[in-house]
């Protein structure tokens, strides 16, 4: 175990190196590359000497390598500062915003991930069939179509012309929320039931493969039984993993979603920080992004020696 | 395992299904939505229409707009009566109304909100240039108010003292306010309506300190909790809110149209505002067709199928009862020469062939349901210098004219000419519109080359000079026709408004006069003189003034079109036995 | 929010024995040509590539900005615009037609710039490992560590809108995975056998690693591509959405943007059009990805 222990310290401490270039890429984008905000920010009537007085007051005007240190100094102690363009606390922003992602999000994940799962058992039993080949071909087309299509589509059908669910909008607070999430949930599965479908079907596939599994058979277990109980058990390591790496992407919520449905959440945030310009927000959601994902992929590695004790930490 | 998952997907219906609400006919709430995020409510950072639009309907200022009369006209609101003015025009002294309250709010002793005195007006109007607020409304009162750069300029750095007299803004007793100007500047009373200098308690910006700009504390007829982010917000009537009638003066037309039937009572005539932020316009129309909502402003844009060419609403929606409110706005669209690039700089035969080229009247078709007047000049209809007779001779579409100036500009059917780069941003219709102007170009035999950029971008190219031609619109700040002309002054160029950088010294000179003129007949001819000159001059491109549509539903009474829209909800009524009836139609 | 398509897992746990290449590539045609399916697909692909190529030419669709008919005539009423006509009365078939070619372009160009620098970087950390292997690795889990959303806005929001700053940052966001699978394989192979006895008969790193180590994972690049362009046509239209796509011509994208004004007021044929045409190609590249993956990967043989 403590060889473990030593592995968590070292992949904490190896935060630390990708924080700083995670910094690097956000500072080479917004800090090098991307230039002079100020005019964007003072509206249409600003003249130089106000453009100038901004730019200090927003610290542009320091030298290059201190602007990098302001942000790696706000990646650590998580004080992004204010909005540029809404003047609001960033960390307030955030809070606020990712409360409305997650009630949509978490319902969709759990959703999907159930129902893919299932569905994904169900093929691999039928593996070969027609059955199959159908749900397969289905997984396939329900990702060819792009979630806008979904969205517009959707929205103006089910929720406007059926009248099944809301058309847009959003409360805060269980259960006022449930109605609003209902449409984007259901959006949601869609969109990602057809890779999930074929993802899982391949991770219980390679386990249906193993050695352990033609032993069962010999053994005259019953092929549902062997998938039950041996192949499913063993399958679901990698399933679990690969849930727990991606769970930071649902704090970030769902882009487009978000500003359809008028969710007041993180993935509206980013992209209203995008179109004004708003520089320390997107800095902020990437910085915070890549800590969560660090966090999550050690979560992941760490929850796979315990769920499956062949393996080692190293 | 098939029917479970059938179970799981059935129960997702049956949710959405069972939770889609009714509306409630009872509550007398009016339904509205916004179309961009809501930055805040603080008054000095109103830059944007949306933000300004929810913060005036809990702050109020000194003056507003009066809510029928046009063209615009400006009425005391928080002031007792119009401002008394020197004899010098520098010195405008105000009486303000007595007794009225700040909202209830915990920043107050107790809670109770406290008069509201003459030096509220001072502050608030310090806080508005104190430069560490970052104003986008400065722009207003800079160099136009005795003391006040001096004093801005003084606290850049270190704190500030609000408790500095500043010449030019002095409350001379409880109820009565002084504002010295440093020069003329008629154009002053305007932002006294403008939600940058509404009136702010100054306990309220120190007790809430950072987060002031989510905890609204006004004068005004409604209330709203402290504001979350969120997609929804609401308000209710303040119950301290003093003795404000529905006006009873108005044209025969508002008459007619209804807009007098509540005439003389007491408003806000609703109990309750929801505002919905709706930043896409697919599930914002969705929501006004369901009647979840009483009006929907609708884009400028091509809205064909819901617009007849007789300026009604196609049958469909007649038949639910949803009007069509037009009005002009007090806007103009054009495309801006680069007056730096050695191509347009000396090269007026050049910009008048592209200018005769346009075909404004396709466009006005195409992109705005033929509801637009074409531009003459930059003045839109409704604002003093504004001539319906004159007819700009280049903004007369006329191929071959444009021909002929071409090969006279040196570029026979558009030989030797490069390929010009017109900037645009990039949203649906401005990419629309800049593909038709590509077209328009292509019949004399200019190469255009469309480049569609993000707002930022475009912001960016514009202030820095690197634009060839671009795309712009421009919504009046007040109805002056010096906020129009001043697009083309000179020294407001890059990075100022004159984006396209013209810069005539026989017009600087002429616009540097007329603007300190008082208002009256022989402003207007200075005015007309110099925007047709302009014109002429082609120094834009001029395209359309816009008309605003906005689509109601029949239960809404009392709106009217108002390019100030600053708190105008509180003169909206529901006819909610109408609703009742109506609703089932839709 | 979609989950990765490529199982970068099953891929990387892979343990290929592929001692002489050209059998593989042999026996994978020969499966490939088998299965009926994926030949379609292929079929599909190549026409689409080939109308893309001749519209590239401007041997087709080249007046897409032509005016034939009224603004938003319906489709199947006149045959000059079977599939009806957008705002200015242009014809939605050719710019289709015409946002084939940028779609294609999209994922071959982005294909191009995410390739050699996955490959590189993977090979040059799977062989010689050590520091050049932490450099490499930690520069990938730098840029894996942001969402790829944020990255691809930010990117394309600093250069600036156009198709090349679609190529561009479409290359940049999706070279990690290809960048990880290579480096995995490489690691395998350089312990092998014939690198061994291609070192001891005195070849060089270089020519260790191009000659012998790369021919050997060629299939990865194979796969990887084929679904690239899937990934790059969809997010094409995410891009136009934020207002970051194509400018000044047509792209499914920015015709399934102009649908978000125009469905509401029953406008549906642009969206109908972009759709199906992308449906079409999507599913083509992802089935023959598919189909691709088991042609060559013999662990797969058999399955299915």
């Amino acid at each position: 175990m403590s060889g473990n222990l030593n592995y968590i310290i070292r992949r904490l401490l190896y935060l630390i190196p990708v924080l700083l270039g995670v910094c690097g890429l956000v500072f080479l984008l917004f800090n090098v590359v991307a230039g002079d905000p100020t005019m964007l920010l003072l509206g249409k009537h600003a003249d130089a000497q106000q453009m100038a007085d901004l730019k200090a007051q927003l610290g542009l005007d320091k030298s290059l390598i201190a602007q990098y240190f302001d942000i790696v100094k706000s990646a650590f102690t998580f004080d992004f500062g204010r909005s540029w363009a809404t003047k609001q606390q960033i960390t307030e922003m955030l809070y606020q915003g990712a409360i409305p992602s997650l009630t949509l999000t978490i319902p969709g994940f759990f959703i999907s991930t159930v129902m893919s799962l299932m569905i994904a058992i169900f093929v691999a039993y039928y593996r070969g069939k027609g059955i199959d080949l159908f749900i397969r071909t289905l997984a396939i087309a329900l990702m060819s179509t792009s979630s806008l299509v979904y969205i517009l589509v959707f929205q103006k059908y089910l929720a406007f012309e059926l009248g099944l669910f809301e058309i847009s909008g959003y409360e805060y607070g269980f259960p006022s929320f449930i109605p609003y999430i209902a449409l984007p949930v259901v959006i949601w599965v869609v969109m990602s039931i057809g890779p999930d479908v074929r993802f899982y079907r391949t991770l219980i596939l390679d386990e249906i493969y193993q050695d352990y599994v033609r032993t069962a058979r010999a053994k005259g277990l019953s092929e549902k039984k062997i998938l039950f109980k041996h192949v499913l058990r063993n399958a679901l390591i990698p399933v679990i993993t690969y849930t727990v790496v991606n769970l930071p992407f649902l704090i970030l919520g769902a882009l487009l979603l978000e500003s359809f449905f008028s969710i007041p959440g993180l993935g509206g945030l980013t992209l209203s920080a995008v179109n004004a310009s708003d520089f320390p927000v997107i800095k902020a959601m990437a910085i915070l992004s890549a800590i969560a994902y660090i966090l999550f992929t050690l979560v992941s590695d760490i929850l796979y020696t315990l769920v499956d004790p062949r393996v080692k930490l190293n | 395992m098939f029917k479970s998952l059938l179970v799981v997907l059935s129960g997702v219906m049956i949710l959405g299904a069972s939770c889609t609400k009714k509306v409630d006919l009872k509550d007398r709430t009016l339904h509205v939505n916004v179309s961009a995020k809501v930055k805040g409510f603080d008054p000095v950072n109103a830059g944007d229409t949306y933000s300004s639009g929810e913060i005036a309907r809990v702050y109020e200022g000194l003056l507003t707009y009066h809510y029928l009369k046009r063209p615009y006209t400006l009425i005391p609101n928080l002031a007792e009566d119009m401002p008394t003015v020197s004899n010098n025009g520098m010195t405008y002294t105000f009486k303000i109304k007595k007794g009225v309250k700040f909202q209830d709010n915990k920043c107050f002793p107790n809670g109770k909100g406290r008069e509201l005195k003459a030096k509220d007006f001072v502050y608030s109007i310090k806080r508005m240039a104190d430069a560490k607020n970052v104003s986008e409304g400065w722009w207003l009162l800079d160099k136009k108010i005795k003391g006040l750069n001096a004093w801005r300029t003084k606290y850049k750095t270190e704190k500030t003292n609000y408790d500095e007299v500043v010449e030019g803004v002095k409350a001379l007793d409880d109820y009565t306010i002084q504002f010295t100007l440093s020069q003329p500047y008629p154009q002053f009373l305007y932002s006294l309506a403008m939600v940058y200098t509404f009136a702010v308690p100054k306990e309220a910006v120190d007790f809430y300190g950072k987060d002031f700009l989510n905890n609204p504390v006004g004068t005004g007829p409604f209330v709203t909790k402290p504001y979350t982010q969120g997609t929804r917000i609401e308000y209710t009537k303040s119950p301290s809110y003093r003795d404000v009638f529905y006006p009873t003066e108005g044209s025969a037309e508002d008459k007619a149209n209804g807009l007098l039937a509540d005439a003389g009572k007491k408003l806000p005539l609703v109990d309750k505002i929801v505002v919905s932020i709706i930043t896409e316009s697919q599930p914002a129309w969705l929501n006004f067709e369901k009647g979840k909502l009483d009006l929907n402003g609708i884009p400028k844009d091509n809205f064909e199928s819901v617009v007849t060419p007789d300026k009604g609403v196609t049958d469909k929606y007649a038949k639910k009862g949803i009007d069509l409110v037009i009005t002009p706005d007090l806007d103009i669209t054009y495309i801006a020469f680069n007056h730096e690039d050695p191509l347009f700089k000396s090269n007026l035969k050049l910009r008048q062939a592209m200018s005769l080229a346009y075909d404004g009247d396709t466009a006005n078709k195409l992109f705005y349901n033929n509801q637009g007047i074409i531009a003459q000049t930059l003045l839109p209809p409704g604002i003093g210098g504004y001539d319906p007779n004159y007819k700009n001779p280049y903004r007369q579409f006329s191929v071959e004219k444009a021909k002929k100036l071409l090969a006279e500009a040196g570029y026979k059917n558009g030989k030797g000419l490069p390929t010009i780069m017109y900037d645009t941003t990039a949203t649906t219709v401005a990419r629309q519109m800049g593909e038709y102007f590509k077209k328009q170009m292509a019949q004399i035999g200019i190469n255009i080359q469309l480049n569609t950029n993000t707002w930022p971008q475009l912001t960016k190219k514009v202030k820095t000079k690197q634009t060839q031609i671009f795309g712009m619109a421009w919504l009046g700040d007040y109805p002056d026709a010096e906020n129009f002309l001043q697009l083309t002054y000179g020294p407001n160029m890059a990075p100022g408004p004159n984006g396209g950088n013209y810069n005539n010294k026989e017009f600087n000179k002429g616009f540097a006069i007329a603007t300190k003129m008082q208002p009256g007949p022989e402003r207007a001819a200075k005015y007309k003189e110099l925007a047709q000159k302009s014109a002429e001059d082609v120094s834009l491109l001029l395209g359309v003034h816009r008309t605003s549509f906005v689509v109601k539903h029949s239960w809404l009474k009392n709106y009217k079109f108002s390019t100030f829209n600053h708190g105008h909800s509180k003169y909206y009524s529901l006819d909610l036995k109408k609703k009742a009836e109506m609703i089932n139609k839709l | 929010m979609s989950t990765q398509v490529l199982s970068n897992e099953s891929v990387k746990k892979e343990s290929v024995e592929i001692e002489e290449s050209r059998s593989l590539w042999g026996e994978a045609w020969h499966r490939l040509k088998k299965d009926k399916v994926a030949m379609t697909c292929l079929i599909i692909v190549c026409l689409y590539s080939l109308i893309g190529l001749l519209s590239a030419l401007g041997l087709v669709a080249a007046d897409w900005a032509k005016e034939v008919g009224p603004s938003y005539a319906p489709p199947f009423e006149n045959w000059d615009y079977i599939l009806g006509t957008d705002i200015f009365g242009r014809d939605v078939l050719k710019k289709v037609i015409h946002g084939t070619q940028i779609a294609m372009s999209v994922g071959l160009i982005s294909s191009l710039i995410a390739i050699p620098i996955g490959v590189v970087l993977g090979a040059l950390a799977g062989y010689f490992g050590g520091w050049v292997d932490e450099i490499i690795v930690w520069f990938y889990t730098t840029f894996s560590s942001i969402p790829g959303i944020i990255l691809l806005m930010s990117i394309a929001f600093v250069l600036g809108k156009g198709i090349t700053t679609v190529y561009i940052a479409l290359g940049l966001t999706s070279w990690v995975g290809l960048c990880r699978l290579i480096r995995g394989e490489v690691m395998k192979h350089k312990n092998r056998e014939y690198v061994q006895a291609a070192g001891a008969l005195g070849a060089g790193h270089g020519r260790k690693l191009f000659k012998h180590i790369l021919p050997n994972v060629t299939h990865i690049i194979i796969i990887f591509t084929s679904l690239q362009f899937q990934v790059a046509i969809k997010s094409e239209v995410i891009l136009s959405y934020i207002g970051l796509g194509v400018s000044g011509q047509p792209s499914w994208g920015t015709m399934i943007d102009d649908a978000k004004m125009e469905l509401a007021r029953d406008v549906w044929w642009q969206l109908a059009g972009a759709t199906f045409a992308m449906f079409f190609v999507v599913l083509a590249f992802n089935i023959l990805g598919d189909a691709l993956r088991d042609a060559l990967d013999p662990k797969l043989k058999g399955k299915g």
